[in-house]
């Protein structure tokens, strides 16, 4: 049988062996620290992602504040 | 359905959004504007918070003004590229319970299709998915569990201990996955060149089928621009 620690390393073998609710808890404090030295919300931009658009990523993200307006707030 | 779910089932991703897959009704639609009011979450690009849009396979975007979610970043889909329509996804939902709280998530196999994508991003969390549930439950093997591994793996050395460990099930299913057959024969060097082959062929798709919507959201875009802002 292929070892997981042998294939993966010890750290995602960790991981793996984590439940589902222990990985929330982990990735949740991951996020504490993230967000407590300063990180951001905002995403980083994803030139592959279909939806890309650099102008539009400039225009809401490139200084941390949306500057769009709002294109609908209800209607459905 | 999207990096929070890959957190949950083992894969990693340090995703700053949380993405949704929603039944696109009128009436689910009118709930979650509610609960989008209730954030005061805001569209915060192309395409409009309607269900048209939704139905053709584009994501809508919004971003949280409540002060316990500032900044929250909410994307909302009703179609993905290779999985079935909602109410199949529904169907085989996995539900987790996170301390007390009911989340409901795209079943893991689901994930994975709809993970196949032309980014890269997708592609390293991937393997991650699909290893996490073998290392986890290749001594409780269920049919199910093992007709998802054999066509979902991609590391090949699980690729060569499964095939091994599930003949059977690996010639029947052969032949929607050729590279099984280089499985059986232990030919790792082979398999990473088909597994490449076979990563090329989704991103071909997937760049196919994201064409007309890539050019709806063009649209969209130069008709917001060419609007006079509002008074």
């Amino acid at each position: 049988m292929v070892d997981i620690v042998e294939l993966c390393g010890s750290e995602w073998a960790d991981w793996y062996r984590l439940t589902p609710a222990e990985r929330w808890k982990e990735s949740a404090q991951l996020w504490q620290v993230y967000l407590s030295l300063g990180g951001t919300l905002d995403p980083e931009p994803d030139t592959q992602s279909p939806f890309f658009d650099a102008e539009e990523w400039r225009a809401v993200f490139a200084d941390g504040r949306a500057k769009l307006r709002s294109v609908r707030r209800s209607g459905v | 359905m999207g990096g929070q779910s890959c957190v949950l089932y083992g894969g990693a991703e340090f995703s700053r959004d949380t993405d949704l897959a929603v039944l696109p009704d009128p009436e689910n639609l009118a709930r979650l504007q509610s609960a989008l009011d209730d954030l005061e979450a805001e569209c915060i690009a192309v395409p409009p918070f309607e269900k048209r849009f939704l139905d053709m396979g584009l994501a809508v975007h919004f971003r949280c003004r409540r002060a316990d979610a500032l900044g929250m970043r909410v994307d909302v889909m009703a179609k993905m590229r290779g999985v079935e329509p909602f109410a199949a996804l529904w169907d085989r939902r996995t539900t987790v319970d996170l301390d007390g709280e009911s989340v409901d998530l795209l079943s893991l196999p689901d994930l994975v299709k709809a993970k196949k994508t032309q980014r890269d991003k997708d592609w390293l969390v991937l393997p991650r998915l699909v290893e996490a549930s073998y290392f986890e439950n290749r001594d409780a093997p269920t049919p199910p569990r093992v007709d998802f591994w054999l066509r979902e793996l991609r590391t090949p050395e699980l690729l060569v201990e499964a095939a091994a460990s599930f003949a059977r099930e690996r010639t029947r299913v052969e032949r929607d996955r050729p590279l099984l057959a280089l499985a059986e024969a232990g030919r790792e060097d082979e398999i990473r060149r088909a597994l490449r082959d076979e990563e090329d062929r989704e991103r071909d798709a997937d760049r196919q089928y994201w064409k007309p919507l890539r050019a709806e959201l063009e649209r969209l875009r130069a008709a917001r621009h060419a609007r006079p802002p509002a008074s």
